[in-house]
C-alpha cells in the first residue's frame, strides 16, 4: 500500500465501468423531457393485442399486425410490444387530462439484418390538454432536436402516416454530407385513440412523438453499425465512459 | 414504387426541374430517392391512391396545372354476356370483365408504351399483359388478363374449401390454403388467386388475340399477407392491400381499350360490370375553425376549400365530399392533414408550449443507484436480446421466432452474461466485469409475468492499477461489492468452466436478483444529461489481436517518477492502445523506486508483429531514459 504522503507514487486509477451507450442516450433524453414537464410511465414488454394495436387504432388488417412483423407469444395470446405507445394508453386510462407522459424502453419487431434488429429502444411522449396544436408540437420538436444536435441544426417536417396520429409527420435533420436523415415520428393524437381511452376528443387534443434511441445514438456517437451496441465488447463499451 | 421523372414532368405546367419536383413530393409526404431520373418513392401505406402516375399527379395538382395525355375509348361498349357468380361480395364489391378481340398482335409498341418498358427497365411479357402492367403504372388499378380461349365459363369467385395446388403464371407451384379467395372455372379448377396472381392454365401468350380483362376492387383485408405467405412478388397484391378506387373501373377499362386500339384493329369489345356496394362516398363537415385549432394556424375558409378542391374534394351544404380514391380520409383531422400538406408542414409556424401538469406517477431511482455503485467498481452495463434456445417449463414461447435458436424468451440473465464474458475473454481481456438489468418474463398460472432483474458477472483481475493488478476476482470480492447494495439476501455463485469451452483458470462469479420495491438504497445516482454525452465520439475498434509489453524502471531520484509516469501514460502512437502502471514499489532502504508499466499494442490493419511493437518500444525506451540519468531499466545493457 503506498504511503499517502508518498508524493512520487503514481496516481491510483480505479478503472470505472460505464453505462451502456443506449441507456446513456435514453436516460439523458428522458431527463431532458422531464425538464419540459413530462412524467415517466412504465409498462410491460409483453403486451395484449388490445393495448399494442386496437387501442391505438391499428386495425386488424394493418400489415404491422402480421406474423412477419410482430412477435406473437404463447399461442398468439400476447405480443412483444412493437412500440412503447401501449404504455401511454395505460397511462391515459389511469389519469385524466391534462397529462404529459414519456415512456422509454425495449421494443420488438421481426427484423434482423445489418440495419434492423429484432430488439431496439424507443422513447415516446404524449401531451393531452385543451387546444393542443400541431404548432405546439413543432415547438417541442425544435427544442428536442436542438438540444440533441445543436442550435444550428437544420430540420424539416414531412407528412407521414401512423394510425394513432393524424396529421402525422416525420422529422429529418440535414447531415454534414448534405443528406436528410429521419430521426423521429410525431403527430396530433388521433381522436379515435383519445376516445378509446375515455378522453373527450371534442374537449381535449394532444400530440405524440417517438424516437428510436439506436438511430439517435448512432448519429450522436458516430457508430456506423447498429449491431455494435449489442456485442457487449468491452473495447466498444469502454469508449462511452 | 419506381416512377419516371419524365412521365410526371411531362404532365405538369409549368414543367419543374427534378430538384423542384423532389421538394414538392417531400412536402406531400412522398419520401423518395432518385436514381438516374427515376424516383423510387416510398408511398405511406394509407396512400394506396398514389401508387401510380395518375395518383401522384392528383396530389401535385396542388402546385401545378395538369395536362394528362391519357385518352380513353369514348364509344359505347356492348354488354358482355359472361357467366360470372360472385360468392364473396363482402370481399369484392365491384368487378368488371372486358372482352377484347383483335385482328393482329402488334409487332411493335407505340413510343409511350415502349418508353415505360425501357425507362423503367420492365420486362415485356405479351401484348395484353404488357398493356395491363402499363395501365397499373399509369392508373394504379391492377387488371388481370385471361386468354378467353382457355377460360371455361361459368367463372365463380369464392373461398377455397380445401388446400389446393395451384400453378401460377410465374411458373411457380404453390399450395393455397382453405379459406383463400380464388376464381374457379366451370370444372372447379382454380384459375386465379384473387388479387395476387393468375394461373398458368388461363394465361395469355404472345399469340393471344382474344382476352378477358378482369378489373376488380378487393377488400384489402382479404389480400394482406398473401404475397408474403406464398412468396410471390405481386404488384397487384401490393396495390390491393393498400386499397384501390372502386369507382375507377370504367375509366381504366376504357383506357385499356384505347391503348389496344392505338396498336391494332379491334374486332370486338364487350363489357360486364357488377357493383354490389351501395354508394360509398364519404361526407365530412366543413369545420375550418377546428382545422385551425388542430394545426395552430389561421387559414381562412376560402384558402382551405381551394386546396381541397385542387385535391378533388367537392362541397355542398356545409359538407366536404371525399373523392372515391381517398379511402384514407374520414375525419376532420384527415382534412387538417390535407391542408397542412398543401401549405407545407415546414410553413406552419411553431407556437410556444408550456407544459404544466401535476405529476403523480412514482419514479423508482433505486435501479439508477445500483448502476452507479457497480460502475464505480469497474462494471460495464450490457444489453442482450431475450431470445434463446433454452426451454424451461415456465418459458414464454415465441410463436413465430426468427429461427429455431431463438424460440423462447430467457428466464434469467445468466446465460447471456456468461456468453458476454467468454466473448471478451476470447478477445484477450484479463478482467471482465459486467452487469445487465432487464425485465425477465416467465409463464405463471395467471399469464406471463415480468420481473425486473439484475445479473452481475465477473472474472479475472480485480483492477489493472498497481494495487489490484495481481488480485483475482473471487466470490468474496463480488459479495463485498454487492454488500453495498444492502440487500436482505443475495447469493453469489461460482460458475464452473467445465462446460464452457474455456481454458482460463480465472474463477467466474455471478449473482442475479430481482429489483423490487423493497430495495431502498441510501446512495447517489447519476442523473445523465445530454451535455454529459456530448463529445463522446466512437472510434472503430480493431478485430485483430493485441500484444502487450511490460516495462520496468528503476528510479533513484524520486522526483523523476512523476515525470516518467506522465511521459509513458501520455505517449501517443497509433499502435499503442493503452498504457497503465501495474507495479510500484518504493524501497526507502535502497533509495530506489521500481515502477512497472504495461503497454498494449494493436493495429487496425492486421495482426500486429513483434517488429512493429519493437520499433515503438525503442522510441519509448530511449525517450524515457533521456528523462534523467537516475532512470534506468534493470537488465538493459
Amino acid at each position: 500500500m503506498p504511503d499517502s504522503k508518498d508524493l512520487s507514487s503514481p496516481e491510483l486509477i480505479k478503472d470505472k465501468g460505464s453505462y451502456h451507450p443506449i441507456n446513456q442516450m435514453k436516460d439523458s433524453l428522458m431527463n431532458l423531457l422531464i425538464s419540459y414537464g413530462f412524467e415517466i410511465v412504465e409498462g410491460p414488454e409483453i403486451e395484449t393485442e388490445e393495448f399494442n394495436f386496437d387501442m391505438l387504432n391499428i386495425k386488424k388488417s394493418h400489415p404491422a399486425r402480421q406474423m412477419h412483423d410482430t412477435f406473437y407469444v404463447n399461442n398468439k395470446s400476447n405480443v412483444l410490444r412493437t412500440h412503447t405507445s401501449p404504455v401511454q394508453i395505460r397511462g391515459m386510462l389511469q389519469k385524466k387530462p391534462p397529462l404529459a407522459f414519456i415512456s422509454g424502453g425495449k421494443v420488438y419487431r421481426k427484423d434482423d439484418d445489418a440495419t434492423h434488429l429484432p430488439m431496439f429502444h424507443q422513447i415516446e411522449g404524449i401531451y393531452v390538454d385543451e387546444e393542443v396544436s400541431f404548432a405546439n408540437l413543432k415547438d417541442l420538436i425544435y427544442k428536442i432536436v436542438k438540444a440533441l444536435f445543436g442550435d444550428d441544426v437544420k430540420l424539416r417536417f414531412r407528412p407521414s402516416y401512423f394510425p394513432f396520429t393524424e396529421p402525422s409527420a416525420e422529422v429529418d435533420i440535414l447531415s454534414q454530407n448534405g443528406k436528410w436523415l429521419e430521426i423521429l415520428g410525431c403527430g396530433i393524437v388521433n381522436p379515435v385513440v383519445l376516445e378509446n381511452c375515455k378522453i373527450n376528443s371534442e374537449k381535449y387534443s394532444g400530440f405524440a412523438f417517438g424516437l428510436g434511441i439506436e438511430r439517435i445514438a448512432m448519429l450522436k456517437f458516430g457508430v456506423r453499425d447498429i449491431r455494435d451496441f449489442y456485442k457487449s465488447n468491452l473495447d466498444f463499451l469502454n469508449q462511452f465512459k | 414504387m419506381k416512377i419516371s421523372y419524365k412521365h410526371i414532368a411531362n404532365c405538369l405546367i409549368p414543367r419543374p426541374d427534378i430538384g423542384e419536383l423532389s421538394e414538392k413530393l417531400f412536402q406531400l409526404g412522398h419520401e423518395h430517392e432518385i436514381f438516374e431520373e427515376i424516383f423510387d418513392i416510398e408511398i405511406t401505406p394509407n396512400r394506396g391512391d398514389c401508387l401510380s402516375l395518375d395518383g401522384l399527379l392528383r396530389d401535385l395538382k396542388l402546385f401545378y396545372e395538369i395536362e394528362k395525355k391519357h385518352d380513353i375509348f369514348q364509344k359505347e361498349i356492348l354488354p358482355f354476356k359472361f357467366e360470372f357468380e360472385n360468392k364473396a361480395k363482402e370481399c369484392c364489391s365491384n368487378i368488371s370483365f372486358l372482352k377484347i378481340e383483335i385482328d393482329e398482335v402488334p409487332k411493335r409498341y407505340e413510343d409511350f408504351l415502349d418508353d415505360y418498358f425501357s425507362i423503367l427497365n420492365v420486362k415485356k411479357i405479351n401484348f395484353f399483359t404488357d398493356v395491363s402492367n402499363f395501365l397499373s403504372y399509369e392508373t394504379g388499378q391492377p387488371t388481370h388478363c385471361y386468354d378467353s380461349s382457355k377460360l371455361n365459363e361459368p367463372i365463380m369467385l369464392d373461398f377455397l374449401d380445401k388446400e389446393t395446388e395451384f400453378e401460377t403464371l410465374l411458373d411457380k407451384k404453390i399450395k393455397i390454403s382453405e379459406g383463400d379467395l380464388v376464381f374457379f372455372d366451370k370444372d372447379k379448377n382454380v384459375i386465379n388467386l384473387a388479387g395476387v396472381v393468375g394461373g398458368k392454365n388461363t394465361e395469355c401468350n404472345k399469340n393471344t388475340k382474344s382476352v378477358i380483362v378482369e378489373c376488380a376492387h378487393f377488400n384489402p383485408e382479404i389480400i394482406i399477407g398473401k404475397s408474403l405467405k406464398y412468396d410471390i412478388s405481386s404488384d397487384a397484391a401490393y396495390k390491393f392491400e393498400r386499397n384501390t378506387d372502386p369507382y375507377s373501373h370504367d375509366f381504366v377499362l376504357r383506357r385499356f381499350i384505347k391503348i389496344v386500339e392505338s396498336h391494332t384493329q379491334i374486332k370486338k369489345v364487350e363489357l360486364l360490370s357488377k357493383s354490389y356496394a351501395k354508394n360509398i362516398y364519404k361526407f365530412i363537415p366543413t369545420e375550418i375553425t377546428k382545422i385551425n385549432k388542430i394545426l395552430g394556424t389561421k387559414i381562412n375558409e376560402n384558402e382551405c376549400l381551394t386546396y381541397l378542391n385542387k385535391l378533388g374534394f367537392e362541397f355542398s351544404e356545409g359538407k366536404i365530399k371525399v373523392p372515391s380514391h381517398r379511402n384514407d380520409i374520414s375525419t376532420t383531422n384527415d382534412i387538417a392533414e390535407e391542408i397542412a400538406r398543401a401549405i407545407g408542414y415546414d410553413n406552419i409556424k411553431s407556437e410556444p408550449l408550456n407544459i404544466s401538469v401535476t405529476n403523480n406517477f412514482k419514479v423508482n431511482f433505486e435501479e439508477k443507484k445500483i448502476k452507479k455503485i457497480l460502475i464505480d467498481h469497474g462494471f460495464y452495463e450490457v444489453i442482450n436480446n431475450p431470445f434463446v434456445i433454452e426451454n424451461f417449463s415456465e418459458s414464454v414461447t415465441v410463436d413465430n421466432p426468427l429461427d429455431s435458436n431463438r424460440k423462447y424468451l430467457r428466464t434469467g440473465l445468466k446465460h447471456s452474461l456468461i456468453n458476454n464474458l467468454l466473448f471478451n475473454e476470447r478477445r484477450q481481456k484479463d478482467s471482465v466485469k459486467l452487469f445487465e438489468i432487464s425485465d425477465v418474463y416467465t409463464n405463471t398460472d395467471h399469464g406471463s409475468f415480468g420481473k425486473r432483474t439484475i445479473g452481475v458477472i465477473a472474472s479475472g483481475r480485480i483492477d489493472k492499477n498497481f494495487l489490484n493488478f495481481s488480485k483475482k476476482i473471487t466470490k468474496d470480492y463480488l459479495e463485498d461489492v454487492l454488500t453495498q447494495l444492502r440487500l436482505e439476501k443475495f447469493s453469489v455463485e461460482e460458475i464452473s468452466r467445465d462446460t464452457l469451452n474455456s481454458k482460463s483458470k480465472n474463477k467466474i462469479v455471478f449473482c442475479e436478483f430481482e429489483i423490487d420495491s423493497s430495495l431502498v438504497l441510501d446512495s447517489f445516482f447519476d442523473d445523465l444529461r445530454l451535455d454529459d454525452i456530448t463529445g463522446k465520439e466512437y472510434k472503430p475498434i480493431s478485430e485483430y489481436p493485441s500484444s502487450f509489453r511490460d516495462l520496468s524502471f528503476s528510479i533513484k531520484d524520486y522526483s523523476q517518477c512523476k515525470l516518467l509516469e506522465k511521459f509513458i501514460l501520455n505517449y501517443e502512437h497509433n499502435l499503442l492502445k493503452e498504457a497503465f502502471v501495474f507495479d510500484y514499489y518504493k524501497n526507502e532502504k535502497l533509495k530506489e523506486i521500481k515502477i512497472g508499466f504495461r503497454l498494449i499494442f494493436q493495429s487496425s490493419k492486421g495482426t500486429i508483429t513483434d517488429n512493429e511493437v519493437d520499433i515503438v518500444m525503442d522510441e519509448i525506451i530511449s525517450s524515457a531514459l533521456a528523462i534523467d540519468d537516475t532512470v534506468s531499466i534493470p537488465g538493459l545493457s
